[in-house]
């Protein structure tokens, strides 16, 4: 039997204890707009019991802790979510920048990488025109065709040296990143050590709660898996494999140029094929780089270097102006190799009477051989197309791949906000909560699915039903 | 012009489409029902349709194809969501059920059961 100052006591603890839980609500309520944040709730503890004569006396309520109503799972797909969403996100706006170079601009008198199209078109064009005017010595035409291939090869190799300049301004914005993984590793390195010094006894949720935040920074930035260790330490590694912290110990992404660009090393290990198209702002980053802009090089270098070739090789064919039959020398500087071809496209010919618009042996009157150089337009020259098709299809592509990131990010967007919904709703759950929360997920996943297949039904037989027209 | 006012009443189904990707976003659950009746209605429409009204919406079809691989994509992430919520709502009835998850009293329990 307890005594009454044992009993006393007993009240006394379970008032503190009220207390300690009140102060959680009350900080609950505090940081409500905290970022970041997670809800608290109040774990209340048996205190040690009370032995008088051998017999065991509850001692009611000891310690309060407050622990953080976090779900790793639920905030590990939501990493996973921003990671895609922001290697997206940056790729997205390499993209644009990229696409809005080969978009003509509207209202401009000098032409610009925009106007690519319509340079292959007025060359030729050029050309065709020197052929069929009855005058292929005309000094005005002919001095039309160096011009018409000198804003050409303007153009294109503008167009390569802003795919360069752009290509470098994503590699010192990719370099920059890896300073600030570091800082954000170094620190949940540090916080790891704090929570596992704190953790299991104690209440390490701000710890916890400053971890998450910078966790949900780095994967912003870089596309990482997350493990977690013993006494809620974490370890985390590139997606491929690389480990940046373990537990105390961070281990860091360092830089060096390699081929004219930043390469991204965890210790010796080469890691930048690996983030390459992986997740977080870098991973976009290198994407496009890497891949994108190389693309559209390797595709101005193919058009540079078919059309520089055979028109050369054409006007080495037949006779100038000056009589020269088959060495009236070249148009555009001839290319050696295919890769650097955009960006050294110019136009070597000054003198217009140079134009071997004659065939080979025949008379300065001739048009022969210009009407062979205008019939180049038609002709599949650059990798099975004609020059007009092949540009036309790479800035489809362009414009194809740029729509396809647009709707992933987007998507991706969406699903963050969703995941956020979801965890802020699930922060301070109980079971009513979280079934309300579930309910309301599975009634929004059902009715969107009810409107896609509909309206998928709608477009299906609208389609097949209607002949399109304009509507006014 | 008929097509002007029209489009006043009806706004175009990309809009449509857009604002199904924005509201499962958001798991606006009311407001994605109601566009479901809204789609239902626009079936309906379409089998009573004529032929302008066909092509109308033949051609809002097209402009909407882009806004519909979004909403595609979202549908795909939302399942992947529920997915991993559902997993998660096992994992929550499996603490409760089997006490898994880490209770202060479970350290303090004297595991005797006199006091």
């Amino acid at each position: 039997m307890g005594t009454i100052s044992s009993a006393l006591s007993l009240i006394s603890e379970g008032l503190n204890a009220d207390q300690s839980a009140l102060n959680i609500v009350a900080n609950n309520v505090a940081n409500a707009n905290t970022t970041g944040y997670t809800k608290e709730t109040a774990n209340f503890s048996e205190a040690q019991p009370l032995y008088i004569n051998g017999v065991s006396y509850g001692a009611g309520v000891g310690d309060v802790t407050p622990t953080s109503v976090r779900d790793r799972v639920l905030e590990e797909r939501l990493a996973q979510q921003q990671q895609l969403a922001s290697a997206s996100g940056s790729r997205l706006s390499a993209l644009d920048t990229l696409q809005a170079l080969f978009t003509p601009a509207s209202g401009s008198s000098s032409s610009t990488a925009g106007d690519i199209g319509s340079d292959i078109t007025g060359f030729f064009d050029s050309l065709s025109s020197l052929a069929n005017s009855g005058d292929p010595s005309s000094s005005s035409l002919r001095t039309n065709v160096l011009s018409t291939a000198s804003t050409l090869a303007g153009d294109i190799s503008n167009a390569a040296a802003s795919l360069n300049s752009q290509r470098s301004a994503l590699d010192q914005e990719a370099s920059g990143v890896a300073g600030q993984v570091n800082a954000l590793t170094g620190a949940i390195a540090q916080l790891n050590k704090q929570i596992q010094s704190t953790s299991p006894n104690g209440d390490a949720a701000t710890l916890e709660d400053q971890r998450q935040q910078d966790l949900s920074s780095l994967s912003q930035l870089i596309g990482i898996n997350q493990v977690t260790t013993e006494n809620n330490g974490l370890s985390i590694t590139t997606t491929s494999g690389q480990l940046l912290v373990s537990e105390g110990s961070s281990y860091q992404l360092t830089t060096g140029m390699s081929g004219g660009v930043t390469h991204f090393y965890v210790g010796t290990t080469d890691v930048t094929s690996q983030l390459s198209g992986g997740g977080g702002t870098l991973g976009g980053l290198l994407t496009a780089r890497d891949q994108d802009i190389p693309n559209a090089v390797a595709s101005l270098d193919q058009l540079a270097y078919s059309v520089s070739t055979q028109v050369n090789a054409l006007n080495n064919q037949g006779t100038d102006l000056d009589g020269d039959n088959g060495n009236a020398g070249n148009i555009f500087a001839e290319p050696t190799q295919v890769a650097g071809s955009a960006a050294s496209m110019s136009v070597v010919m000054t003198d217009p009477n140079h134009i071997a618009a004659a065939g080979a042996g025949e008379g300065t009157g001739d048009n022969s051989n210009a009407t062979a150089m205008a019939n180049l337009a038609n002709q599949s020259i650059v990798n099975g197309q004609t020059p007009t098709n092949y540009y036309s299809a790479f800035v489809t592509t362009l414009g194809s791949t740029v729509s396809g990131v647009e709707t992933e990010n987007t998507a991706q967007n969406a699903s963050v906000t969703q995941l956020q919904t979801q965890n802020n709703a699930l922060s301070g759950v109980n079971e009513n909560d979280e079934a309300s929360a579930m309910t309301t997920f599975e009634r929004s996943y059902q009715a969107a699915s009810q409107v896609f297949t509909m309206l998928n039904t709608l477009m299906a037989s609208a389609m097949n039903l209607g002949t399109e027209t304009t509507v006014t | 012009m008929q097509g002007g006012d029209q489009s006043r009443v009806h706004p175009a189904l990309k809009e449509l489409v857009a604002e199904a990707s924005r509201s499962l976003a958001r798991l606006d659950a009311g407001r994605l029902e109601e566009l479901a009746l809204s789609c239902q209605q626009l079936n309906r429409n379409l089998a009573a349709a004529d032929s302008e009204g066909r092509s109308r919406l033949a051609l809002q079809s097209r402009e909407a194809a882009g806004e519909m691989a979004v909403f595609a994509r979202v549908l795909e992430a939302s399942r992947a969501n529920l997915n991993v919520m559902n997993r998660l709502r096992e994992l929550h009835r499996g603490r409760l059920e089997y006490g898994g998850a880490d209770p202060g009293w479970v350290r303090t329990e004297s595991g005797y059961g006199d006091d």
